[in-house]
């Protein structure tokens, strides 16, 4: 009988193999590797993990073990939730990049990504899990280069610290299991613990390591980077979540959540002021992101009964924020002389709906009313301003840092028009841009349209149970 | 005899200058503008990595780290090669053709990386023996403390490619030493070498987007 993870990376791989040779063709490869995704992504949904199935013919269980001598991997509900969302923006991802110029290796590269951050979910040992981390930020490093000769100071940041992290996880790993022989001696357990801290530093990246996102913001491709981003950071959250249910001690021991929030507001507040000031495109849609991840890291570390299910609610809903600001950030970039603020004047008038775009995005990060954030950045505030009305605050300013971003932007694309001729955006363009506008004014206005999804997780991600 | 058992008695038999070569090329790697003289070396640390990983694993497995360190040292050089007659050749439109010398392209002088690894080296002394590694014997503890300081500085000194690849493979080199003592597993064995190649990989990719950049072929596709 042939499991679930043999099918998957067999489709993806396969897939990934066949597209780079068809990557001059683009419009196929987009087609291909966004229907491929958005497949996977429905099979998963749709049916269930624990029944033997047919498919054309064969019997599968999609639950089933593959092990391969130490290693073993198998879907279980949590992440298959992991595998659905990370396929669905897969898919979205590369009818976006189809449009918006993102370079022809995007696809191929993008669903080996795909198949890394699956293997990280899937993969047992707990503590090998960061070798596919780094296995992904190798991939990634070629998909930020986009085959380009010139700087290499984003590529090689993205790879540099899930590189670091490996060693950390394995001896962590080593100590877990001494601690295991002897469960007296809690000392094992405070050495993994501390391993394990500085490997999820790493990992996570947060302020004051957070120097990755901006450099990638800067050079790679912005869908590229919004892809990067929603993926890795999801699959690393997701890693802590099952580090953090599956040894307890390390809440307990070592005051993780505490950790969690004091990085979490300082990795806000800094990209959240560092995006008020930047110069260029680029750098406002890393910083901008950044405040965001902040705050994502923030609810993580009030967990709980409200912290998990409002975790997942942002993830879904920055996931469309996101994509909206770099679709717009992507079309602007292409058309205009550079992305310097100076040299996107003028692009209102011959970009209307991806500028619309681009200032949505924005407003969406800040967690303006109106916006796919409002109502999960609302329950975030409320939830710290319980535990510390001082933390609210500092989350506030970094939101006012984006929103003053945000309208830097917006005004100086409508500024006037330098000499050189542009194009007008292209139909399909404008109505993505147009799409994602209203899918963020849909679930500005319509927040509940979320509960039943977020619901159907919670239970799985709280207990990583079978 | 064996000449697996003669590689692990050999490797016993002569673990200090073994140890004191390979923190020599370490320090080289960061030290070294030359990009021939820092493969070279990078070649030379992974064969006594191997040496030394002998002394914990099974030979064969401890030899793989010098067929792997070989190979990124190769696939390196290719790359490093090609950059280097780019460079030299590329006319710039204000250069009038002559060797723009553009690579490898430095942060700091060769002097003072010369004198932070020594300072580093100070460091190693006064600290060496207030740190604790699992499983390991002193000189080896001691050869692991020096790769991950001098990687970490590596890291911090270059922004060159090739230079920081180097410093983050020496550095994977030493942990190897501590998780292989530690984890005795074919698979991980063969997972973090085959990482390194990888790793191998996208150094040399880089080293080509970045020697490139500031010639004609500058925003070209590779």
């Amino acid at each position: 009988m042939m499991g679930g993870v043999a099918l998957l990376f067999a489709c993806l791989f396969a897939a990934a193999g066949a597209l780079y040779w068809l990557r001059r063709i683009e419009p196929v490869a987009a087609l291909l590797a966004a229907g491929l995704t958005a497949m996977l992504a429905l099979g998963l949904w749709k049916l269930p993990l624990g029944v033997p199935l047919r498919l054309a013919g064969r019997p599968v269980l999609l639950s089933q073990h593959v092990v391969w001598e130490d290693l073993s991997l198998q879907i279980t509900p949590a992440a298959q939730a992991l595998l659905v969302f990370l396929l669905s923006t897969g898919a979205v991802t590369f009818v976006l990049a189809w449009r918006t110029y993102q370079g022809r290796t995007f696809y191929p590269f993008g669903l080996m990504l795909l198949a890394f951050w699956a293997a990280a979910a899937l993969m047992e040992p707990l503590t090998w899990t960061p070798l596919a981390m780094a296995a992904s930020a190798v991939v990634a490093a070629f998909l930020i280069q986009a085959g380009k000769a010139g700087k290499t100071r984003g590529a090689w940041r993205q790879l540099l610290f899930p590189t670091l992290a490996v060693p950390v996880f394995l001896v962590a790993g080593w100590y877990i299991d001494q601690g295991a022989l002897n469960p007296d001696n809690p000392t094992p357990y405070q050495e993994a613990g501390w391993l394990l801290i500085v490997g999820f530093i790493l990992l996570l990246q947060p302020a004051p390591v957070h120097v990755a996102m901006p450099a990638v913001a800067e050079q790679a491709p912005p869908v590229v980077s919004a892809f990067l981003w929603i993926g890795h950071q999801a699959t690393v959250l997701f890693l802590l979540q099952r580090f953090l249910v599956s040894y307890p001690w390390l809440a307990a021991d070592i005051d993780s959540a505490q950790w969690l929030l004091w990085l979490g507001v300082l990795t806000a507040l800094v990209g959240g002021i560092l995006s008020a000031v930047q110069g260029t495109l680029g750098r406002f849609l890393g910083y901008a992101s950044l405040y965001d991840y902040g705050v994502l890291l923030v609810a993580m570390g009030l967990r709980g009964t409200a912290g998990l299910p409002t975790v997942i609610w942002l993830l879904l809903t920055r996931s469309i924020a996101l994509l909206t600001l770099a679709t717009g950030a992507a079309a602007v970039r292409h058309h205009m002389e550079g992305d310097g603020l100076e040299q996107i004047a003028g692009a209102a008038s011959r970009l209307p709906w991806s500028v619309m775009a681009l200032t949505v995005g924005g407003f969406a990060l800040a967690g303006m009313p109106l916006t796919a954030q409002f109502a999960s950045r609302w329950a975030v505030w409320q939830l710290v301003a319980e535990n510390d009305p001082r933390w609210a605050l500092l989350l506030l300013c970094g939101a006012c840092g984006v929103l003053i971003g945000t309208v830097r932007v917006g005004r100086a694309c409508f500024g006037r028009l330098s000499g050189s001729p542009v194009e007008r955006e292209p139909a399909t363009l404008a109505l993505l841009a147009l799409g994602l506008v209203l899918g963020n004014a849909l679930l500005g206005l319509f927040p509940q349209l979320l509960t039943e999804p977020v619901a159907a997780v919670i239970l799985p991600l709280s207990t990583f149970g079978p | 005899m064996r000449l697996t058992d003669l590689i692990h008695q050999v490797s016993i038999l002569l673990s200090l200058p073994i140890a004191l070569l390979a923190g020599g090329m370490a320090a080289v790697i960061v030290i070294a503008r030359d990009w021939r003289l820092v493969l070279f070396c990078y070649a030379l640390l992974s064969a006594t990595l191997a040496m030394l990983l002998a002394q914990v694993v099974p030979v064969e497995w401890g030899l793989l780290q010098a067929i792997v360190g070989g190979l990124v040292a190769l696939i390196c050089y290719r790359s490093a090669r090609q950059v280097q007659g780019l460079t030299r050749t590329a006319l710039l439109p204000d250069d009038g053709g002559q060797d723009i010398g553009l690579w490898p392209q430095m942060a700091s002088l060769t002097s003072f990386r010369l004198m932070t690894v020594a300072l580093l080296a100070v460091a190693l002394f006064a600290l060496r023996d207030q740190v604790h590694l699992p499983q390991l014997s002193p000189l080896l503890r001691d050869v692991v403390l020096w790769l991950a300081m001098v990687s970490l500085l590596g890291l911090a000194l270059h922004e060159e490619p090739l230079h920081a690849g180097l410093a983050l493979l020496t550095g994977l080199g030493g942990a190897e030493l501590l998780l292989f003592t530690l984890i005795q597993r074919r698979m991980l064995v063969g997972l973090v070498m085959g990482g390194q190649v990888l790793l191998g990989l996208v150094v040399a990719y880089l080293v080509l987007a970045r020697g490139l950049a500031g010639t004609v072929h500058s925003g070209r596709e590779i």
